[in-house]
């Protein structure tokens, strides 16, 4: 009786994950020498940075005017039980 | 408890004012002083905010996992408000990074998506921590949400290190960015690019942060002050 060969089991599975990510690779490729591609990148770049900033903005925007309301309520709050 | 409070001002105020001088001295060494990557192009540079956003995510997912355990451990309310507020913060970076990642993807990979094992380790991260926002929001009480939200907070941390060594174990196509040995392969001055800008995202995060705690504790005021009311009977009603 063979047992499986762990070393040959494990080659096998490394082509097969290489088979995978061949689609991938060779797009990469082909992305790069298409012409305009620099054109291309820095739309995407500059989308990206609107990304970034856009999100932190909102979100310290969104912050800062939860804060005002929730400081104002307890405000309101103290002064009633006080009152 | 004043005197806390005044110092975490004090340390809000200064964290601003360094992101505010950081922030343009990165873009200009990102756009400006940085060499342009050969085989990417300027695309490249969405490096240098991809990746000290994913540190950020990882901060933000750490610190949650350790207050999480630290309030399971002691039950102080305090630890749950910074596990909170830094779930969010983490969260907010994950999405940063998910956005971020496909941006760059697009023109260097040829496709937006694919079903490489960092991306998609990456984004059940940011499922788990979402799921906890959720989880704490729909439980009945804050005692029970604290509790089961801090489970889910560590177990969702052992999310981190497959992410991380998801390119070495199972050979992705996602670039290596940090290697324990031998160097990054990085130009120096792409290095100290991104060490800038990580310095700058962890002083934001830090901001972030008191500032997240500090609504936090004003929405505990507030249930404790609206649950003083009708003991006092002035009558003030719950919600304002």
């Amino acid at each position: 009786m063979h047992g499986i060969d762990p070393a040959a089991l494990g080659a096998s599975l490394l082509t097969l994950l290489q088979e995978i990510a061949a689609p991938a690779a060779r797009a990469a490729e082909e992305a790069a020498s298409r012409p305009g591609t620099a054109e291309r990148s820095l739309r995407f770049l500059a989308g990206a940075y609107i990304v970034v900033w856009g999100v932190l903005g909102a979100y310290m925007l969104i912050l800062s005017v939860r804060l005002r309301a929730l400081s104002r309520q307890v405000r309101r709050l103290k002064e009633r039980l006080e009152g | 408890m004043e005197d806390e409070r005044g110092a975490a001002l004090i340390l809000e105020h200064l964290l601003l004012a360094l992101v505010g001088l950081l922030v343009p001295l990165c873009l200009w060494v990102v756009f400006v002083a940085v060499p342009t990557e050969e085989k990417m192009g300027v695309v490249q540079r969405i490096f240098y905010f991809h990746v000290p956003a994913a540190f950020s995510a990882f901060l933000g997912v750490g610190l949650c996992a350790i207050f999480s355990a630290l309030y399971l451990w002691k039950r102080d309310r305090r630890y749950d408000l910074v596990a909170h507020a830094s779930a969010e913060i983490g969260v907010l970076f994950c999405t940063i990074v998910l956005i971020t990642g496909p941006i760059w993807a697009r023109p260097v990979w040829g496709v937006w998506w694919t079903g490489e094992v960092r991306l998609t380790s990456t984004l059940i991260l940011w499922l788990i921590y979402v799921g906890y926002l959720l989880l704490r929001q729909s439980a009945e009480n804050r005692e029970q949400a604290a509790r089961w939200a801090a489970v889910v907070g560590i177990v969702g941390a052992l999310d981190m290190p497959i992410i991380y060594k998801s390119v070495e174990w199972w050979r992705g196509l996602h670039p290596k960015v940090l290697k324990m040995s031998g160097g990054g392969g990085l130009d120096p001055r792409m290095e100290r690019a991104l060490l800038l800008c990580t310095v700058t995202f962890f002083l934001l995060f830090g901001y972030l942060l008191i500032q997240r705690c500090r609504l936090g504790r004003l929405e505990d005021e507030i249930d404790a002050l609206a649950q003083d009311a009708p003991r006092r009977g002035t009558g003030a009603p719950a919600t304002v």
